[in-house]
């Protein structure tokens, strides 16, 4: 449908009940006679020269020269409203009382002709002309037709229906596994066996934690033969902080949190660290999902609480400021409308599993979703102030307010009270930077002038008295509503029919009524409610996706029309309602699911299951998979027991402060220190957008400019060379290699250990065999030392080496240092292993 | 430096290949042609044109109508209102930049590209393009996949997969600054195909601007030598296959398993093809190297052609910052000056070495842009009819192949679309798009699904 087209339908959806009229379609023969006599001569007269085919250039995409035209308007939206003379812009242009539009530009019609005209409209604007005139007819899709488009799967209510009944019941143990199995057994698919206990471990601690279990927690939790070992393990991972430290980073791959701005120009966000800790702690907290969703959006409107719970729902709104910006936006307007589109778009996705912000320039391609749901909603954020922070600097004309939360809110402070010395000097430095800004050409002074906002910023960051204020980033109230119009393709220079603030109109029918304020309140309670039929369906799937690898709907950020369908309906329903109904508990979901039988089957291959299902859709078995970047980063700080496991306060980019984040103090790669110097884990990491720590960036970690659901897996030479050679690995090979050394003393006791460490289980016969060669080999090679061999390499080791394995340590016979270096090597080749980076 | 073939003869010597073996020849069974070398090169389906890449791709969708397209009718109806499909209504634009007949044949080049416009007959415009959707993501990857609406392996993938590669040292398929948007690695992704096969990315690209192409990072080992890594890579390989033994088939390891072989051999080879200072002041200057504006691209087409010649199958270089909704005038003479002489001097470099008759090299973005004006400076995107250019490779030189209507809105003849475009491409290279064929999911899948007609006008 052509925008104009969409603006003139609008008008006749939502003018006509305003004016009680639509356009007269069968005028009367005295009717017609009026419009002949009265309006073509004075339209063909005074207006066709610029609207009507025969204009040089058509101005204002306003065609007058034939009945379409009349009643399509212009790039404006509609120019007359049929029965209402004093509303419609036509008339408002021909009195010359509008104070930007006044036509015919050359003078005012006389009061004769203006007043024909103002008759005309009054009567419908009989138009009698049937010839094409400016704008050609054209092909009109069928407008979207919003009540049918209710009918797609996803737009329906979830019914719960209880689970199917299964041939093999012993099997299903949960009833999840009834409605799995069920869908297995239709297929004519049996499900492999269970994995073992220490595949099983391993796969609990790497999936709610995202750090392997020690040696130790392997073992007792394999030697613990009571039936609910396994739920007791559940249970204390559910409860551990590294829960929330793990589940946190899903969503913040959703949430597109990062600290920086990213796009053209990167400034720092330095206080986005707080809402990466609100989302830590949510998930921690189990803090019920439907609250989680409201503060997000709105936590600065809910009622009530201390000033904790405040300071904590304020900073919760960091998820609409913590985007991607171009700061360098010439256009305030279409930076605005750049902002707006970024929430949009990502409260729909991430919420609602819709992609909303294709209907910025046209109605949805796939989904009943017109432009002007897209603009309701864009009118929601119009209304709201996003506190993002930045400074204005060279190249960052966009800067806005912070929000300071209030003292004696719990929030955490990374800066010490401000002396008055430094007080002082601060202002010293100021005073000192005003005067140079005078000097120099104008390079320099725009230099000074970026010294002077830096300056100023870290001033900012103290209260009077000293007190570092609690900033953080966040929304806020606008300074007054205001709807959005209708942008015809998305253009900011042509504003069409402004579109009340709202929903998106297809989901569900209980549809807020927007009366005051910004309607974020609204919103976010239409989306947090049991009655929203997306809600609950788009986060268990994300939970489902990251429990089972894939969704149950394979597009978890689309379930639209042209997302996937969900692969057991009935059981992506029934847990959405349990979700709902039972208080939106993430902790009670992933519990459901990790204790389900189907979590628990091995990932053997399975030939004819293969054939029938290869990509394991209906879960005959646990598909093994890589863990995510920064799983396998801790999991390597973990084992080489370096990891720092105590939350830091704030972040590099916060101790960095304002300004452009590629700066010498942050390092050379902009924030991003070398992964060997930060034993924290991977969540605390500075997130620099287009500039991720190698660690992540290598593993596929999800992109901060993007809205991430589901991590792709690449498998490049690249990763190889960083477990080959990056110093993170070296360095956690040593500390593995002095563990070895100093813990145990014979090769066959180190080798035992290792494999407990990295893999929690013992090594079988055949491997001890394996790694034994590889140690007699290696210092053999290790023993020549010199430079780098040229030419191709010998051919690998052949048989078992001279030591033979179960060979004591420590006679003499290797320099410590050497035997430090093989133990490295050996520490090493298990990180570098497949079996470390699995979950399998 | 050691060959491929020896380096296997070593590998296999080692432990654990017995059961590596077994598994490479299962796996062999069931898709005849990968061997246990998947790299190893395959012979063609029929004798080839071409034998190598080179993608030169424009993110963004530069605009035809100013480039490679001319619309005299487009300059003549200039602010005139267009009647045609979602455009009704919109004013046209005229270019603002001349249209010349280049070179013997008389090809059309606007003065945008004065430098490839030298090499006017050694190119082939297909002036008749098409995909499925004017949105960036969907067509990037129809570009790149075939189809956008399911993960499928990219182009240079199923090349690779088709013919394998000629130095087993370096990477088949290298993408020097890939988007991380628009489908991100989908577009240098292997998809279903054995992960092997996927793109090896090489700096980073970004919206707005070219990419950054920097050295690839840890390519050496600060205190291990290659033979102590090998034995250590040998134990880590051995442990890898033990792994793929007991859990039967998984194509993860798999790949891990090729991608470390070749992250070894990478190591040695890779420093060598990226030294751009083996290469003479001249040479770097033809292609733009340290000037202003065309020393990011000049490099990247650079190392490009070194990538080529050490017998890189499939070579991608990413130019983003086409999407030019505004600012058409600076912003895409801005783009296209820095793109002409490196472009050029690749062209002519490529010719000198005897190269170009064997390498297609192709330019274009994922769709053209409008006729019509956007904002008074800006065009839009446009998916039903744009230009992309062909030369080497087999093409036709100094010919034009395909049209839209007077306005360059939507092709009118020689409708290419993606797909034949893609049967075109894999033709050149002496691929039927109809049998490279890859099981999946109970389907003979395909680059080009269940579409693809070989332009054959434009072969030589």
């Amino acid at each position: 449908m052509s925008l104009r087209f969409a603006a003139g339908l609008l008008v006749s959806v939502l003018a006509a009940p305003a004016s009680a009229m639509e356009f007269n379609d069968k005028p009367t023969t005295e009717q017609a006679a009026f419009f002949e006599k009265k309006i073509r001569p004075a339209l063909v007269e005074h207006c066709y020269k610029c609207h009507s085919a025969d204009a040089d250039k058509l101005k204002g995409g306003l065609a007058l020269d034939t009945r379409e035209g009349v009643r399509e308007g212009g790039d404006g939206g509609a120019v007359v409203l049929p029965g209402s003379p004093d509303k419609s812009p036509l008339i408002k242009a021909v009195r010359y009382l509008d104070a930007t539009t006044k036509m015919p530009p050359k003078g005012k019609l006389p009061d004769a002709v203006v007043a024909d005209f103002e008759r005309w409209v009054a009567m419908g604007a009989p138009d009698p002309r049937t010839e094409a005139g400016g704008r050609k007819a054209v092909e009109k899709p069928a407008p979207i037709d919003i009540e049918k488009g209710r009918s797609h799967w996803s737009f329906q209510p979830p019914k719960a229906k209880s689970a199917p009944a299964v041939k093999d019941a012993a099997w299903a143990t949960s009833e999840v596994d009834r409605f799995v199995l069920a869908a297995l057994e239709t297929k004519g698919l049996k499900p492999v066996g269970d994995a073992d206990a220490r595949t099983l471990i391993r796969r609990a601690y790497l999936d709610l934690t995202g750090l392997p279990p020690t040696a130790d927690e392997v073992e007792s939790f394999a030697a613990d033969r009571a039936p609910d070992a396994f739920e007791k393990v559940v249970d204390r991972l559910l409860a551990s902080p590294r829960f929330g430290e793990r589940w946190g980073r899903h969503w913040l791959d959703v949430a597109r949190f990062a600290e920086t701005t990213g796009k053209t120009t990167n400034f720092n966000y330095p206080h986005a660290w707080r809402y990466r800790d609100y989302v830590i702690a949510a998930f921690n907290a189990d803090k019920p999902f439907d609250q989680f969703v409201k503060e997000q959006l709105a936590g600065d409107l809910l009622p009530g609480g201390d000033p904790t719970t405040k300071a904590e729902r304020t900073v919760a709104t960091g998820f609409l400021a913590v985007g991607p910006k171009a700061l360098n936006a010439r256009n305030g307007l279409q930076c605005l409308m750049d902002l707006l589109d970024e929430q949009s778009d990502l409260t729909t996705q991430a919420f609602l599993g819709l992609t909303v912000a294709c209907a910025r320039c046209h109605d949805h391609k796939f989904d009943p979703i017109p432009t002007r749901d897209y603009y309701a909603l864009a009118g929601v954020f119009k209304s709201t102030e996003t506190c993002y922070g930045t400074v204005r600097f060279v190249q960052s004309q966009r800067p806005s307010a912070l929000v300071t939360l209030p003292q004696g809110s719990a929030q955490a402070s990374i800066t010490t009270k401000l002396t008055d010395a430094e007080r002082a000097a601060a202002e010293k430095n100021i005073a000192e930077l005003q005067v140079k800004l005078r000097e120099g050409d104008i390079i320099a002074r725009l230099l000074t002038s970026a010294q002077l906002a830096l300056a100023r910023s870290k001033l900012d960051l103290y209260e009077k008295d000293g007190t570092p204020k609690l900033l953080a980033m966040g929304a806020r109230e606008g300074f007054r509503p205001a709807n959005s119009p209708v942008y015809a393709r998305g253009e900011v220079d042509k504003p069409g029919e402004v579109v009340p603030r709202g929903v998106v109109r297809v989901v569900g029918t209980n549809q807020p009524v927007i009366r005051s304020g910004s309607g974020r309140k609204e919103l976010a309670e239409w989306i947090a409610s049991k009655d929203n039929p997306l809600t609950a369906r788009v986060m268990v799937n994300r939970v489902w996706l990251h429990v089972f690898g894939r969704g149950l709907v394979a597009t978890p950020d689309n379930f639209g029309v042209g997302g996937a369908p969900p692969t057991h309906p009935e059981l992506l329903d029934r847990l959405a309602v349990s979700f709902a109904d039972g208080g939106w508990s993430v902790k009670t979901l992933v519990r459901t699911l990790v204790l389900s039988h189907a979590y628990r089957l091995s990932s053997k291959h399975d030939a004819a299951n293969v054939e029938a299902d290869p990509d394991n859709t209906l879960l005959w078995r646990a598909t093994p998979r890589r863990v995510e970047a920064e799983v396998l980063r801790d999991s390597i700080l973990a084992v080489s027991g370096q990891l720092d496991a105590k939350p830091p306060v704030g972040s590099p980019v916060a101790a960095a402060g304002e300004g452009p984040s590629n700066r010498p103090r942050l390092g050379p790669a902009g924030g991003v220190r070398p992964d060997a110097e930060t034993p924290f884990r991977s969540i605390y990491l500075p997130v620099v957008r287009d500039n991720l720590p190698e660690s992540l960036a290598l593993f596929d970690g999800a992109d901060p400019s993007l809205i991430v659901a589901d991590r792709p897996t690449t498998n490049v030479p690249s990763q190889g060379l960083f477990l080959l050679n990056n110093p993170f690995v070296l360095k956690a090979s040593d500390a593995v290699a002095d563990t070895l050394l100093k813990e145990t003393t014979t090769d066959s006791e180190r080798v035992r250990a290792a494999y407990l460490k990295f893999y929690g289980r013992p090594p079988v016969e055949k491997e001890l065999i394996v790694a034994d060669a590889f140690l007699a080999e290696y210092r053999k090679v290790a023993a020549k030392g010199g430079p780098p061999a040229a030419g191709p390499p010998r051919g690998p080791f052949g048989g078992r080496g001279p030591g033979g394995f179960g060979r004591p340590f420590g006679g003499g016979q290797t320099p410590v240092r050497g035997e430090r270096e093989v133990w490295s090597a050996f520490a090493q080749a298990l990180f570098a292993s497949a079996e470390f980076q699995y979950r399998r | 430096m050691f060959s491929r073939r020896s380096m296997l003869q070593g590998t296999a010597s080692g432990f654990g290949y017995l059961a590596f073996a077994a598994l490479a020849h299962e796996a062999a069974a069931k898709e005849p042609g990968a061997a246990k070398d998947p790299l190893a090169p395959k012979a063609s389906h029929f004798p080839a044109k071409a034998r190598r890449v080179l993608f030169l791709c424009m993110e963004g969708g530069p605009s035809h109508v100013d480039t490679f397209d001319h619309k005299p009718k487009l300059t003549v109806d200039d602010g005139k209102l267009f009647n045609r499909g979602r455009l009704s209504g919109a004013k046209l634009l005229a270019s603002q930049w001349a249209f010349k007949k280049r070179g013997n044949s008389g090809l059309w080049v606007s003065d945008l590209f004065p430098e490839v416009a030298k090499h006017a007959d050694d190119l082939c415009v297909l002036n008749g393009m098409a995909t499925d959707l004017p949105s960036h993501p969907q067509a990037f990857l129809q570009m790149h996949c075939g189809v956008f609406q399911a993960p499928r392996p990219s182009l240079g993938a199923w090349v690779l997969y088709g013919l394998g590669t000629e130095n087993a040292n370096l990477p088949g398929f290298v993408t020097l600054s890939p988007p991380a948007n628009n489908g991100g690695p989908a577009n240098h992704g292997s998809s279903f195909l054995p992960a092997i096969y996927q793109g090896t990315k090489i700096g980073a690209g970004g919206l707005g601007r070219f990419g950054d192409t920097t050295q690839v990072s840890n390519l050496k080992n600060p205190r291990r030598g290659a033979e102590a890594q090998r034995v250590q890579l040998d134990f880590v390989q051995s442990l890898n296959r033990d792994l793929l033994a007991a859990d039967g088939a998984n194509p993860g390891v798999e790949g891990a398993i090729e991608a470390y072989e070749l992250a070894f051999r990478m190591q040695a080879e890779v420093p060598k093809v990226m030294d751009l200072s083996q290469e003479t002041k001249a040479t770097q200057e033809m292609y733009g190297v340290g000037g202003e504006g065309t020393d990011r691209f000049g490099k990247q087409c650079l190392l490009a052609r070194r990538f080529l010649e050490a017998g890189v199958r499939f070579v991608e270089v990413t130019a983003g910052g086409w999407d030019q909704h505004r600012n058409l005038k600076t912003d895409l003479e801005r783009n296209c000056t820095g793109i002409d002489k490196p472009i050029a001097g690749l062209l002519a470099d490529l010719k000198r070495r005897g190269l170009l008759k064997d390498t297609l090299v192709v330019w274009g973005g994922e769709f053209g842009r409008t006729p019509t004006a956007q904002g008074g400076d800006g065009r839009d995107h446009n998916n039903k009819g744009y230009s992309i250019w062909m030369a080497g490779g087999g093409v036709k030189g100094g010919f034009t192949h395909g049209k839209t209507d007077d306005y360059g809105f939507e092709a009118v003849e020689g409708r290419t679309h993606v797909h034949d475009w893609h049967a075109t491409v894999l033709h050149l290279l002496g691929l039927n798009h109809e049998k490279l064929t890859f099981r999946h999911n109970g389907r003979d899948m395909r680059l080009t699904d269940v579409k693809g007609e070989v332009a054959t006008g434009v072969i030589a």
